[in-house]
């Protein structure tokens, strides 16, 4: 038992891949995003509330699960607009910008203690979405959020 | 090249032809008077200070530090006959701010002090640099 704590700069990664296979944390040929400044894995239940006659207080019930992992990054130019020669990979061949654009879906994982075995991290397919890059003078380099609108349910694995 | 050889070098281009000219030394103290009192009319600048900020950090440790470097130039003249070219000489040293050849400072800075010594006028520019 104890807190994760992702200081050590190797514990927090989001890796992407146009296959399951590849999205594992620590795959060969795996897209890791880069320079991330924070990650939410969000896993919300839909419900519904309703009242009845007999009772003061309201009931729910549980619909569907929402579920969501959203990221803020400072854009790295080959992870964003892809690089030609990563052949094995698709989304990092061809970058965040363009598989969201094309509107691909991927496979992701995040890991939550690193890519060592026995590691945990979460997993899913979804999509590319929510990029919004912005530069100023001010901040003087390029960050943009990020999200992947989770197609099915999260599931939870080891390395 | 640092900051500082560039204002140098700059600075003695664009001061050619004025009154005052410019030093490679730095402006140490001699006797108790440091050296821009005791050589009037040339200008000294200051050994850079040079301060480093993580301005983002990131999950993977692939931060983003910026650089704040500050040098301070020294002139001093007559503070009972001021030179005739005084208000060109001041603007020439302020605006050498922009002339430096490394573009990665995006805040290029001067602020101007004087100051009153026996009869001799001070003028301290502080040069601030900062770049990613």
């Amino acid at each position: 038992m104890g807190v994760i704590n992702v200081t050590a700069g190797s514990q927090a990664i989001l890796t992407l891949g146009n296959t399951e296979p590849l999205a594992v944390p620590g795959a060969t040929n795996s897209l890791v995003v880069p320079l991330m400044q924070d990650v939410t894995v969000s896993a919300a239940p839909g419900t519904v509330r309703y009242s009845t006659l007999d009772s003061s207080s309201s009931s729910a019930f549980t619909t569907v699960n929402e579920n969501e992992v959203s990221f803020n990054m400072l854009l790295d130019e080959a992870v964003f607009f892809g690089n030609a020669a990563l052949t094995n990979n698709s989304v990092a061949e061809l970058g965040l910008l363009t598989t969201s654009i094309n509107k691909t879906e991927i496979f992701f994982s995040v890991a939550f203690e690193g890519a060592d075995s026995t590691d945990n991290y979460i997993k899913g397919k979804g999509f590319i979405g929510g990029l919004a890059p912005t530069a100023s003078i001010d901040q003087a380099v390029w960050i943009s959020p990020g999200t992947i609108i989770v197609n099915g349910e999260l599931t939870k694995a080891t390395v | 090249m640092a900051i500082r050889d560039d204002l140098i070098t700059g600075l003695t281009t664009r001061l050619a032809s004025s009154s005052v000219s410019v030093s490679t030394e730095l402006p140490f103290v001699s006797g108790d008077i440091p050296l821009y009192q005791k050589n009037m009319k040339k200008v000294y600048l200051d050994e850079q200070q040079v301060g480093i900020t993580e301005v983002y950090n990131t999950l993977d440790r692939g931060d983003v530090s910026q650089t704040e470097t500050i040098v301070n130039a020294y002139l001093c003249v007559d503070a009972k006959n001021s030179l005739t070219d005084i208000a060109t000489i001041i603007n020439t040293i302020q605006s050498e701010r922009t002339q430096l050849t490394d573009n990665n400072q995006f805040i290029r800075e001067v602020d101007l002090t004087t100051d009153f010594v026996d009869d001799k006028i001070v003028y301290t520019f502080e040069y601030r640099f900062i770049a990613i």
